[in-house]
C-alpha cells in the first residue's frame, strides 16, 4: 500500500467530495468502472475519497454526472505542471544542473605528494609541455600515460603514482635515497684511533704516521696525516691515507652468576587441541587452552585434501608439552663454563674482526649466593678509522685585506 | 450469477483446486479485529462510521464496529478499516 501510494504521489491524485445522500450507489458506479478509490472517510460533510488523476481524467463525464466536488489535486505531477509557468526558475535549475555536471567532471589543479616545491613545479611544467594543462576533463587524462613521462622525464624517482580524486590530479612521488658517501681511494683522507690503546705496530703504506710504537693513544687521535710535504717545494699536499695501525687495548670483565637457577624439565604429559584455520582466522574445535601451568607448545598445519587447495581452509593441531620448573645449585665448573662464553661472546663484539687475544687474566671467587668472575683481557688489533679530510675554508675578508 | 455454484464449490474441493477460481464464493480475509479484505464482491450496500455492508453473489456481509474507513476499492476487492466487532452474513432475500 505504501509504493501505491507513493507511485500515486509522483503520479498525482485528486481528493473527492461527494455530498449526495445515496452515495453507495455512486461508489459502487464508480468501482463497477474500473476506477480504482482509497482512503474513503466518512464525515459530516458527506464522504471524502481519493482517486488516480488518470481515472478522473478519463472518467470527466461520470464524474460530472454524479456531481462529485474536486477539493484538492495533489502530487508531484501538478507540481511539474506548475513550473510550466515558472519558466526564469526552470532556466535556472537547467543551468544550475549543468554547470554543477561540467564542473565535476573537470580536473582543476594539481597537487604533488612526496616531494620538494621545485620539482612539484618541474612536474607541472613537464605536464605543460605534454599538453596536460588544468581544467582538463576526467576522460583525457590517462593517469598511467602520465606516470610513464614521469618515469622517463625524472631518473630520481623511485615510485610515482597518478590518480585523480574529485576535481584534484593527486601525483605522488617517491624519490630515490641518495648514495651514501663513501671515501673513494683518491680522496685525502687521515686514519684516526677508534679507541684507547698503547700502539704495537704501525704499517702506513700512504701518508704521514705520526704515532709510533709505544705511543699511549686516545679515541679520536690522529694516527695517520693525509698531509704531506711536498718533496720538490714547501708545500704541503693532500694525500689519502693507507695502512694498518695495530694497538694493544684492554678490556675488563665482572660477571656474576646466581647459584641457585630455574630450569624447565619436561614431564610426559602432553594435551592436544584443534583449531580450524579459515582465511587467516583461528576457529578451536577440540580441546583446551594453556592445559598446564608451564608448558611447550608446537604447532602442525595439517591441510584438508581438495578443501585446502580450493578454499583458504586448513587444520591446525597444537600440542601442549607439559614441563616443571625444579631449582636446582649449579657447581662451580659449569658456572665458570657459563661466565667464560659469556665473557667472550661479549669480547667479540667489541673487538674488530681481526683482533687476537694477547693475554687474559680470570679471577674466580664466590659468595653463599653467586660465583664471580672478574677478568682482564689484552688483545691486540686494528684500531685505525679512515676520515675524510676536508680542506680549511679561507676567510673572503681576509683575503681581500691581504 | 451464481447458478450451479455449490456444484462448482463441490468440484473445486474434489479436484484440489482453490475454491475462489471456480466459483462465485466471496474470500473474507481478516487481520486482527483492524482489518478486512473481501474479495469477489459486487459492491457496497451500506456504508456508516459504524457499519459497512458489503454484497456478493450469495450473502450480504454486515460489519458491525467503530471508525470504518474504506482503504481501498475497486471492482474485485474492498478493504475496510477500523475497529470491528462482528460480522454477520445474512441470506439475500
Amino acid at each position: 500500500m505504501l509504493i501505491f501510494k507513493l507511485m500515486s504521489l509522483l503520479k498525482g491524485y485528486v481528493v473527492i467530495r461527494l455530498k449526495s445522500a445515496n452515495y453507495e450507489k455512486i461508489l459502487n458506479l464508480l468501482q463497477r468502472k474500473g476506477i480504482r478509490m482509497w482512503d474513503i472517510e466518512k464525515n459530516e460533510q458527506g464522504i471524502k475519497l481519493k482517486m488516480s488523476y488518470e481515472d478522473y481524467v478519463k472518467y470527466e463525464e461520470i464524474i460530472k454526472e454524479t456531481k462529485l466536488e474536486t477539493v484538492n489535486k495533489k502530487g508531484f505531477a501538478f507540481k511539474l505542471g506548475k513550473l510550466k509557468v515558472r519558466k526564469g526558475f526552470v532556466a535556472g535549475l537547467f543551468i544550475l544542473l549543468v554547470s554543477l555536471y561540467v564542473l565535476s567532471s573537470l580536473v582543476w589543479n594539481v597537487q604533488v605528494i612526496g616531494t620538494n616545491n621545485a620539482t612539484a613545479v618541474n612536474i607541472v611544467k613537464i605536464l605543460k609541455e605534454n599538453n596536460i594543462t588544468m581544467p582538463v576533463s576526467h576522460s583525457s587524462l590517462k593517469p598511467k600515460k602520465i606516470e610513464t613521462m614521469l618515469y622517463n622525464n625524472f631518473d630520481k624517482f623511485k615510485f610515482v603514482e597518478v590518480y585523480i580524486e574529485g576535481s584534484k590530479l593527486i601525483i605522488f612521488v617517491k624519490e630515490k635515497e641518495p648514495e651514501k658517501a663513501e671515501i673513494k681511494s683518491n680522496e685525502p683522507s687521515s686514519i684516526i684511533s677508534n679507541k684507547n690503546a698503547i700502539i704495537n705496530k704501525v704499517i702506513a703504506k700512504s701518508g704521514q704516521p705520526v704515532v709510533k710504537e709505544g705511543d699511549v693513544v686516545y679515541e679520536g687521535q690522529t694516527l695517520v696525516m693525509g698531509m704531506v710535504k711536498s718533496k720538490t717545494s714547501e708545500e704541503f699536499m693532500m694525500v689519502p691515507s693507507e695502512g694498518t695501525i695495530y694497538g694493544k687495548t684492554y678490556y675488563n670483565f665482572e660477571m656474576k652468576e646466581n647459584k641457585l637457577q630455574d630450569f624447565e624439565i619436561a614431564t610426559n604429559k602432553s594435551k592436544n587441541v584443534y583449531f580450524l584455520q579459515i582465511s587467516g582466522n583461528s576457529i578451536k574445535i577440540v580441546g583446551d587452552k594453556d592445559p598446564f601451568k608451564n608448558y611447550n607448545y608446537r604447532e602442525i598445519t595439517v591441510k584438508i585434501p581438495i578443501i585446502s587447495k580450493l578454499t583458504d581452509i586448513a587444520l591446525i593441531k597444537g600440542t601442549y608439552y607439559e614441563q616443571i620448573i625444579k631449582t636446582v645449585e649449579i657447581d662451580v665448573n659449569t658456572a665458570k663454563n657459563k661466565m667464560q662464553v659469556n665473557l667472550y661472546d661479549d669480547l667479540v663484539k667489541r673487538c674488530s674482526d681481526d683482533a687476537k687475544v694477547l693475554n687474559s687474566s680470570l679471577n674466580f671467587s664466590e659468595d653463599d649466593n653467586y660465583y664471580y668472575l672478574r677478568a682482564q683481557i689484552e688483545v691486540i688489533e686494528d684500531i685505525g678509522e679512515k676520515v675524510r679530510l676536508t680542506m680549511p675554508e679561507v676567510n673572503k675578508d681576509e683575503t681581500k685585506t691581504e | 450469477m451464481g447458478k450451479f455454484n455449490n456444484i462448482r464449490s463441490k468440484l473445486a474441493d474434489d479436484l484440489e483446486i482453490p475454491n475462489n477460481a471456480m466459483t462465485d464464493n466471496f474470500d473474507l480475509r481478516m487481520h486482527g479485529n483492524k482489518k478486512v479484505i473481501i474479495e469477489n464482491h459486487l459492491g457496497i450496500s451500506n456504508y456508516e462510521n459504524d457499519e459497512v455492508g458489503i454484497k456478493t453473489v450469495e450473502n450480504n456481509i454486515l460489519i458491525k464496529g467503530s471508525k470504518f474507513k474504506i482503504e481501498e476499492i475497486n471492482s474485485y476487492k474492498v478493504i475496510i478499516k477500523g475497529n470491528i466487532d462482528e460480522i454477520l452474513f445474512l441470506k439475500k432475500e
